[in-house]
């Protein structure tokens, strides 16, 4: 299956779709509107503050990042002040990929690759492991190819490790991505994206394999309440501004921010990933918890167990 | 499937495979439905801590399931409730000196962490005391326990060394102890009436 992604990526810079959503990825609810026609009531959901129809949430978010993603990475280290970096080398390094064998891995709106990129990194630097593979999936198109791109100057570049694949989280194809296939699932800064996040932690189970790991990291909520005074200025206030002056899109930005305050708290998300059959740590922060908290709690890590 | 559930059923496995990572692992082979193989580091990572975390994690597992033990002993005198947790640590005796060393590993910059050697002795004395139907009220309530945990922590130290003798050393322990209290008890009630006594001549001397 690698073999015949890689070789779609390298004909002409595609992204390897799969055949049965191509026609159909922007209407995944299809499905859903069949079952609404039968009689259910609109679904909405948020969009930052606002409250949009289920349906559209994904088309909206898509023309976000279809905005951001040739200056996703500027923008992240221009909004974080390059914190995001520490943030993700402790996310890949609390995994130890590759310590015990290789690692069949996924990278759930992975698009720009910054995670895979790390995973193979530290494999191959730290424990010389070569085999360990990483399917990078985003439902975004333009940042799959930034994350293409990026590869390119690596030496994972068609070679079995690396994989590109459009498709949407809370609905991979099993074709594709068949039952318990992966050893680690991964999510960085893209759950809070997705308009059912119950359907994307689902997936996730359903794709790794007994024993496998999920691992996510997003934003989250501060819990001190003096620091969550100033880090609420510096959201609302600079970040759509630097939105505005580098990427020229200050409504996207607002989006982002927007997005992180609605996500559920560290507890709550805790609570929806044992409710998708996951196995935690207790619901407490820290040695032995289901969730580890980085920079009193504006980015934390969430981790699940299939048992 | 609840991390605790692992955690009971990583207990049994530290007879055989000690307090590590590796007990953890392998407690998923002993579930209902066993799996076909241990849990891969990275779970074991991720539901119990990083590196010593985990065995930090179950060592206080094992530790919390001997203060359950403990309402099994045959009484509830003193006597029989503590020998009944040292007797808890038998199975598992030529390992828990390296257990304890693990939990008093530092996780800063200080030399050693008493914190889990005081909690375990006080969490002892406590259990010891709610079965035991400890009345103690007031700073006989903190005396009686600050005595319990030494006398179980010195059981247990010598339990280390000579574990043929550790229960009648325990026994020697709390007669002394009681003894002790009871002197205590006498010379209070003495320094008592001493006071007493000064405050008459004092009062019958017009100064107050």
């Amino acid at each position: 299956m690698q073999t015949v992604t890689r070789n779609l990526v390298r004909r002409s810079c595609r992204i390897a779709r799969p055949p049965q959503t191509a026609g159909k990825r922007f209407n995944h609810t299809s499905a859903k509107q069949g079952r609404r026609d039968a009689g259910h009531t609109d679904r909405t959901t948020h969009f930052g503050f606002q409250t949009v129809p289920e349906e559209q949430k994904e088309s909206l978010v898509k023309g976000v990042f279809n905005s951001v993603a040739s200056s996703y990475d500027v923008m992240n280290d221009a909004m974080s002040l390059g914190v995001h970096r520490l943030w993700k080398d402790e996310y890949v390094s609390s995994l130890k990929p590759g310590a015990k064998g290789a690692l069949r891995c996924i990278d759930l709106a992975g698009g720009t690759g910054d995670i895979a990129l790390r995973i193979l990194d530290h494999a191959r630097e730290n424990y010389a492991d070569r085999e360990t593979s990483v399917d990078v999936v985003d439902i975004n198109a333009e940042m799959l190819k930034e994350g293409y791109k990026r590869f390119k100057q690596t030496i994972y570049h068609n070679t079995s490790q690396v994989a590109f694949i459009e498709s949407n989280a809370q609905s991979l194809p099993v074709e594709q991505f068949p039952d318990n296939t992966y050893d680690l699932y991964t999510i960085a800064f893209g759950i809070r994206n997705c308009t059912s996040v119950p359907d994307v932690l689902k997936e996730a189970y359903r794709v790794l394999k007994p024993g496998g790991t999920f691992a996510c990291l997003e934003f989250s909520k501060v819990n001190n309440p003096l620091f969550g005074m100033l880090y609420d200025q510096y959201s609302f206030s600079v970040i759509p501004m630097l939105g505005s002056i580098l990427a020229g899109d200050r409504d996207s930005y607002q989006y982002l921010v927007e997005s992180i305050r609605k996500f559920p708290t560290q507890s709550e998300f805790s609570q929806m990933i044992q409710e998708a059959g996951f196995t935690t740590g207790g619901l407490h922060e820290g040695r032995g918890g289901a969730w580890t908290d980085l920079w009193g709690g504006i980015a934390c890590i969430h981790k699940g167990v299939k048992v | 499937m609840q991390q605790t559930q692992l955690l009971r059923l990583a207990l049994p496995l530290v007879r055989t495979h000690g307090f590590t990572r590796e007990a953890l692992s392998r407690s998923v082979l002993s579930l209902p439905n066993p799996h076909p193989q241990p849990l891969p580091d990275t779970a074991v990572s991720a539901l119990f801590g990083q590196g010593d975390d985990a065995r930090r994690t179950l060592i206080e597992a094992w530790l919390s399931e001997g203060r359950v033990n403990m309402r099994s002993a045959p009484s509830t005198s003193l006597k029989d409730v503590l020998s009944q947790r040292l007797r808890h640590n038998e199975p598992v005796l030529g390992i828990l000196p390296e257990a304890f060393a693990t939990l008093a590993t530092p996780l800063g910059f200080h030399l050693l962490d008493p914190n889990p050697a005081l909690k375990h002795a006080a969490s002892v004395a406590e259990e010891a005391c709610a079965i035991t139907q400890d009345t103690s009220i007031g700073p006989s309530w903190y005396a009686r326990r600050a005595s319990l945990a030494a006398i179980y922590t010195a059981a247990e130290l010598h339990q280390f060394k000579s574990p043929e003798t550790a229960y009648d050393f325990l026994v020697d322990v709390l007669q002394g102890s009681s003894k002790i209290d009871n002197a205590i008890s006498d010379v209070g009630q003495f320094a008592e009436y001493v006071g007493r006594s000064w405050a008459g001549i004092i009062r019958s001397r017009g100064i107050l």
